[in-house]
């Protein structure tokens, strides 16, 4: 290093900084203490290796102020919490989740006590970096050996030059009387430089500039526009080598990846051709009868009623006649745009055939959906017998039933 | 000598000299507290029969007020067992007056048997349960009838308020015996007391709950919560400790332990006021949202009827008054130290946990709006008065401080930071 | 020369009074050129297993989460209880060093610091489980407010979000209370440097403290505000993971004593590592004056209450699903005791309620081998308590038809055995290089550190 980077060593001994006292135990400090603090100074201090207790009061150190900025902080993460919850869920972008308002308190609240005690802490030690000039890289009692003991076992009691009442033998003579163990006069620091060193700088400004390096990556990548896509680093399964719906494939003369139907290719066990037994028509019209697959016996009966249970009883009722649980909510509601599901058992409809009310039942008719998605094609079939039944049962005389079962009508 | 606290000789034979015994002023105390309480239940059993509602209205009143009280004899039991397992050095100058307190167990039994003899009689009135025939029939209460019968509810009456009265006992008897024993023996007495501390607390622990579940919850029957005793029991540390602060505070102005007790032992109160503030709200907080969250109907709709109408006023009031105003009150340290303000927050304290009682129990009354009325007045304090009388009557000719006990000069020279 | 050849107060430096025989006690075991081979003997250990830790993490992030044995209806398997195992461990530091404080608990001194170390380091172990279990742990920043271009948010009303916050804020302040603990610490060390690398190193950390009274002042407000901090956040921490499970509708998971259920079992097993540390600790680096059976005796006293409390949770539970007629919740409580996960539900009754009770003969907890022993049992119930409360509840609910019983796969068990590894590889490396013991405070309150006649 060239002679210009030293600094200059001013001529003459080095001023006084102050006088320095060390003791052993905390009584001995605690009684020097009050005595400096009685005779009037103010700029002085106690140095000890741990927090003495009774120290405060002996030279009169006044309560922090840190308190104050914990408090402010703290209001301050609680006031963030509440913006930002509120902001985020409640007024960006709300959804609904789980059916809780957008604007939850009670789910709200853990989070406002985590950021309010967060900021109180961070400002509660930063402030008290602060407070402390902390960090403080060099002082001129780091030139004095005997101080290296502070952070082991020795009390010391430091008077510095710059206080008004600061005499160089009065003071001397004053700490003597305290029966400090040792007295040493403190030079000021010539040695350590004022200026940062010229690495640290550097590497400082380095590391600065370093940092803002991603933001504007990021700002870049954000405002504007690239040609190539985005690194993509774990693939997952994100691109399949498979075709999608309206993509090219140029395999094909038309270009297409998707090909059109084969005309008459059917799924194995979905041709349907009996178009009695899947559409109910013979021919061009309803088919009147039964196709011959269903079996017209107490089997399919049964099969028929449970099934008119499970699917026809909510709007047509238990017997057909229209008065199902659906429709009577609907008329108890009076709202004016119920349609009333058929009666099953008026006239025109015991004359429909039955092609005709299996082809109601699969594909709808006016207001009823329809119901081929749920309901098999055997199934329906018995539906409609069991229907008829209901509408025999309804236009029936008391002769039709057998003779043991006419006694239970009286 | 405790720094802030002037030492003054006097003529007593308590520390410095201090006046320890409650001599013609806790006479004059139990004369005014037994006449102020007999008046105070006399007018509300009036008010109770002119509502000609089988005693229901009384019946909840007088619950209120009675756990209310009940929070202040159960927390001085804890907070005794809690100073004798952690051997407190600080609070041993203050522990001979919760001892008599805590001791007041019996009368808090006493107390009880408006609300407690005519549920063990099968009275469903205020407890749905006493009726076996209705739990019987009651789709979802027949489980519950192992648990909640008349008869078994009978023999953990005795057992809770038993238990409280004999390990009260216990501590009170030790506790004076020590006052005339030598220095080895007395040592021996805190060691004695420490051995029983540990597993009392379990006990306690368990009284404490299932009292609070048979008094308060079951209210309810189909209600339930997990966290119930420790809600109750955060009313009962807060309670205790503001009381404390309290009562030290009159027997001072009466001119007893006017040197013992220090403004440090009164910021140590304060801040065990404040630390159960907050964790009363953190426990309360805890069974509602989790309550709300799950929105299961059968846990929902207990909340649900103290959320409507003027109910729901009252809840708020309960948010802010026991738990955010007090939080700003009661943080500083300046506040503690200072006595008019520490007393102002007690009180404040006391008065929210009686509202917190009321917010517990009255809404099973029936009422769409909260009906506080003049008999809720007269039955707390017609209880309190009774329950301070008991505990001016357990004092008599007895020494308000353990003046025997080994870290007893601890405690007068304890300096809080 | 090992440490644990040295009893520094069978031969102490000429004229050291106790503040040079504590300073030299704790500085030596960051001093001494070779730690002691108990040292090397365990950091061997640790590093294998922290090898298998970064190995199974690995495997899974390279294979995904199918490596784990989270499958319907056990969705939340070991990497929840992992997690919550941590997380509760940590939280016995922060007891101990703000709770404590707050209580003028004194004996807390000699512990504190390697409590907060450990606090840290278990932070550190749980926050890796919920990184890894999002499943794309390349994107954690999903949990974080930051805008997006999908102008999307995190879920606040969800205890998940919650736990980031609560986490995040538990690891940041659990730091910043640590290092300011040891700010005086390292003013040792760098006073006592005999390298320029040491004393530059320690310096900087150390900030340039020099023991002003003055500054003791702010710093000693400000240590008390930190406590009176970190005291309600140690309670917020768990009760906001306990919020995980208590918030959902699922019996067993829904009940209202979770919270302080959570916070006491957290200081239990906490408490539990504290003292399966400080045994071993106290042995090979020489700390028995300092670490003294007394403590150990009063940490044990921790436990025993904190297991109770914990007894009472496990009580009350059992008496609510009784007391409330729900068949679900009373069937989760006799299935987790008599169904196919039994065998856990009773290694969590023993541990956690059972062995902790032998604490009540003095002969046991003043015994260091016994407290290490009932110390790792403790941990061991803890960590099945978890388990317990996940996979049983999760493993048979409502429908009959949606059970399920979940096995661990061997990564399962390797992340869980690994992050043991990661832990005492940090823990290790604190001990070789760290202030070990608060000296400060341990000076502050023994015996000469009270000024006589001051008041």
């Amino acid at each position: 290093m060239s002679d210009e980077h030293k600094p200059a060593v001013k001529a003459g001994p080095a001023p006084v900084h102050g006088i320095l006292a060390e003791y052993d135990t905390p009584s001995q400090i605690l009684h020097a203490a009050r005595e400096v603090r009685k005779a009037g100074f103010t700029k002085w201090d106690t140095y000890t290796p741990f927090a003495v207790h009774g120290i405060d009061d002996a030279m009169g150190i006044k309560m922090t102020i840190l308190p104050w900025f914990t408090l402010c902080a703290g209001l301050i993460g609680l006031a963030t919490a509440i913006v930002l919850e509120w902001w985020t869920n409640a007024y960006d972008y709300p959804w609904i989740v789980s059916g809780k308002p957008f604007w939850s308190i009670p789910a709200n609240v853990p989070i406002m006590f985590e950021l309010t005690v967060l900021l109180s802490a961070i400002t509660t030690l930063v402030g008290m970096l602060m407070l402390n000039n902390l960090p403080h890289p060099s002082h001129p009692l780091d030139q004095v050996r005997r101080f290296a003991r502070v952070t082991d076992d020795k009390f010391f009691l430091m008077i510095e030059a710059s206080d008004p009442k600061f005499d160089e033998v009065e003071t001397r003579a004053l700490l003597e009387s305290t029966h400090a163990h040792a007295l040493e006069t403190v030079l000021e620091d010539r040695i350590t430089e004022e200026k940062m060193p010229a690495g640290l700088v550097y590497g400082l400004i380095i590391v600065a500039v370093a940092s803002v390096v991603p933001f504007a990556l990021a700002a870049k990548a954000r405002y504007t526009k690239s040609a190539t896509p985005r690194i993509h680093l774990i693939q997952d399964m994100d691109s399949q080598p498979k075709y999608k719906a309206q993509r090219e494939n140029s395999f094909f003369a038309d270009g297409h990846a998707d090909r059109p139907e084969i005309d008459g290719t059917v799924a194995v066990g979905d041709a349907r051709d009996d178009d009695k037994f899947y559409k109910g028509k013979d021919g061009d019209t309803w088919t009147r009868t039964f196709p011959s697959q269903i079996a017209l016996n107490d089997a399919t009966m049964e099969r028929g009623r449970q099934r008119f249970g499970i699917y026809c009883t909510p709007c047509h009722g238990q017997v057909g006649v229209g008065d199902g649980m659906v429709a009577k909510r609907a008329d108890s509601l009076a709202q004016g745009t119920w349609i009333p599901p058929t009666n099953m058992t008026q006239d025109y409809l015991h004359q429909m055939s039955v092609g005709e009310l299996f082809n109601s039942i699969s594909n709808g008719v006016r207001n009823m959906p329809g119901y081929a998605a749920q309901i098999k094609t055997e199934d329906r079939w018995a539906i409609i017998m069991y229907v008829r039944a209901l509408q025999r049962s309804r236009s029936g005389s008391v002769t039709d039933l057998p003779p043991d079962a006419r006694a239970s009508l009286k | 000598m405790a720094k802030g606290s002037k030492v003054t000789k006097g003529s007593g034979d308590g520390p410095n000299g201090d006046n320890i015994r409650l001599a013609e002023v806790g006479q004059a105390l139990f004369i005014k507290a037994l006449g102020v309480g007999v008046v105070a239940l006399g007018l509300s059993a009036v008010l109770g029969m002119n509502e000609k509602d089988g005693w229901n209205r009384f019946s909840h009143s007088y619950l209120v007020a009675f756990v209310w009280v009940m929070t202040i004899g159960a927390g001085a039991l804890w907070w005794i067992t809690i100073q004798n397992i952690v051997n407190s050095h600080w609070s041993t100058v203050i522990r001979r007056v919760a001892e008599l307190i805590a001791a007041n167990a019996p009368v808090l039994a006493l107390l009880s048997l408006p609300v407690v003899l005519p549920l063990i009689m099968g009275n469903p009135v205020m407890y749905l349960w006493a009726d076996a025939e209705l739990m019987k029939k009651s789709h979802e209460l027949h489980n519950k009838i192992g648990y909640l019968n008349t008869t078994f509810f009978a023999i953990r009456f005795i057992v809770y308020f038993g238990f409280w009265t004999l390990l009260s006992r216990f501590f009170l008897k030790r506790s004076l015996g020590q006052d005339k024993e030598t220095p080895e023996a007395a040592a021996k007495t805190v060691v004695s007391m420490r051995r029983l501390a540990g597993p009392a607390m379990i006990g306690f622990a368990i009284t404490i709950t299932f009292c609070a579940i048979d008094l308060i919850m079951s209210l309810d029957p189909k209600w339930f919560s997990t966290m119930f005793g420790v809600y109750y029991f955060a009313s009962c540390v807060q309670a205790v400790n503001a009381s404390l602060a309290l009562t030290l505070m009159w027997l001072q102005g009466k001119g007893r332990l006017t040197s013992s007790v220090t403004v440090h032992h009164f910021h140590d109160l304060g801040k065990m006021v404040f630390a159960f503030t907050i964790f009363w709200a953190y426990v309360g907080f805890s069974q509602f949202m989790l309550l709300w969250y799950a929105n299961i109907p059968e846990e929902t709709l207990w909340f649900k009827l103290r959320f409507a109408n003027s109910w729901g006023t009252l809840s708020w009031v309960l948010l802010f008054g026991h738990f955010v105003i007090p939080f700003f009150g009661l943080l500083s340290r300046h506040v503690k130290r200072n006595r008019k303000a520490l007393a102002f927050w007690c009180i404040w304290q006391l008065v929210m946990i009686y509202i917190d009682m009321y917010w517990l129990v009255m809404p099973t009354l029936g009422f769409d709006e909260v009906p506080f009325a003049l008999i809720d007045v007269t039955c707390w304090i017609g209880v309190l008065a009774l329950f301070i009388a008991g505990v001016a009557y357990r004092a008599k000719g007895l020494d308000l401080v353990a003046k025997n006990d080994p870290r007893l000069p601890d405690s007068l020279a304890f300096e809080n930071i | 020369m090992a440490i644990s050849d040295v009893n520094p107060y069978e031969a102490p430096p000429a004229g050291a009074n106790m503040f040079a025989r504590i300073t030299d006690n704790v500085s030596r075991i960051a001093e001494t050129p070779t730690p002691p081979r108990a040292w090397y003997i365990a950091f061997g250990f640790a590093q294998l297993l922290l090898v298998m830790f970064l190995g199974s993490l690995g495997w899974v992030i390279w294979t995904g989460i199918g490596a784990w044995g989270n499958m319907m209806p056990v969705a939340w398997g070991f990497p929840i209880v992992n997690f919550v195992f941590w997380i509760g461990i940590g939280h016995a530091g922060t007891l101990i060093s703000a709770v404590l404080f707050l209580f003028r608990q004194n004996w807390r001194t000699a512990i504190n610091r390697f409590a907060e170390a450990m606090t840290i380091f278990a932070v550190v172990c749980a926050g890796i489980f919920p990184g890894m279990h999002i499943g794309r742990p390349w994107m954690p920043y999903y949990m974080f407010p930051i805008p997006n271009q999908m102008d999307m948010w995190p879920q606040f009303r969800s205890p998940l979000e919650w736990d980031v916050f609560a986490v995040s804020t538990y690891a940041t302040v659990s730091i910043l209370f640590w290092y300011m603990g040891m700010i005086p610490d390292f003013a040792t060390f760098r006073d006592r440097a005999t390298t320029t690398v040491r004393r530059v190193a320690y310096g900087i950390v150390a900030m340039g403290w020099r023991g002003s009274s003055r500054q003791w002042h702010v710093y000693e407000r400000a240590y008390l505000i930190l406590a009176a901090l970190a005291t309600p956040l140690v309670l917020s921490v768990h009760s906001v993971v306990s919020f995980d499970f208590a918030t959902a509708q699922l019996p067993g998971w829904h009940t209202t004593i979770f919270p302080p259920y959570f916070v006491a079992g957290a200081i239990f097993g906490g408490f539990a590592m504290v003292v399966t540390l400080a045994v071993p600790a106290r042995q090979f680096f020489g700390l028995k004056r300092i670490i003294t059976i007394r403590h150990l005796e009063l940490m044990n006293k921790v436990i025993m209450a904190t297991g109770l409390i914990v007894g009472y949770a496990y009580g009350m539970e059992f008496f609510v699903a009784y007391y409330s007629g729900n068949k679900y919740e009373i069937f989760t409580f006799v299935n987790r005791a008599f169904g196919p996960y039994g065998w856990a539900y009773w290694t969590m009754i023993s541990c956690n309620v059972l062995f902790p009770q032998l604490h009540w003969f003095p002969k046991i907890r003043t015994n260091p081998w016994a407290t290490l022993l009932i110390g790792m049992v403790v941990n061991v119930g803890m960590w099945f308590e978890r388990f317990v409360i996940i996979c049983t509840s999760l493993s048979r609910d409502f429908l009959p038809s949606s059970w399920g019983y979940f096995i661990p796969t061997p990564i399962d068990l390797m992340t869980l055995g690994g992050s043991f590894g990661l832990f005492f590889t940090l823990f290790l490396l604190f001990c070789r290089y760290l202030p070990m013991v608060a000296m400060a405070e341990v000076k502050a309150f023994s015996p000469a550190g009270h000024a006589h006649g001051d008041h």
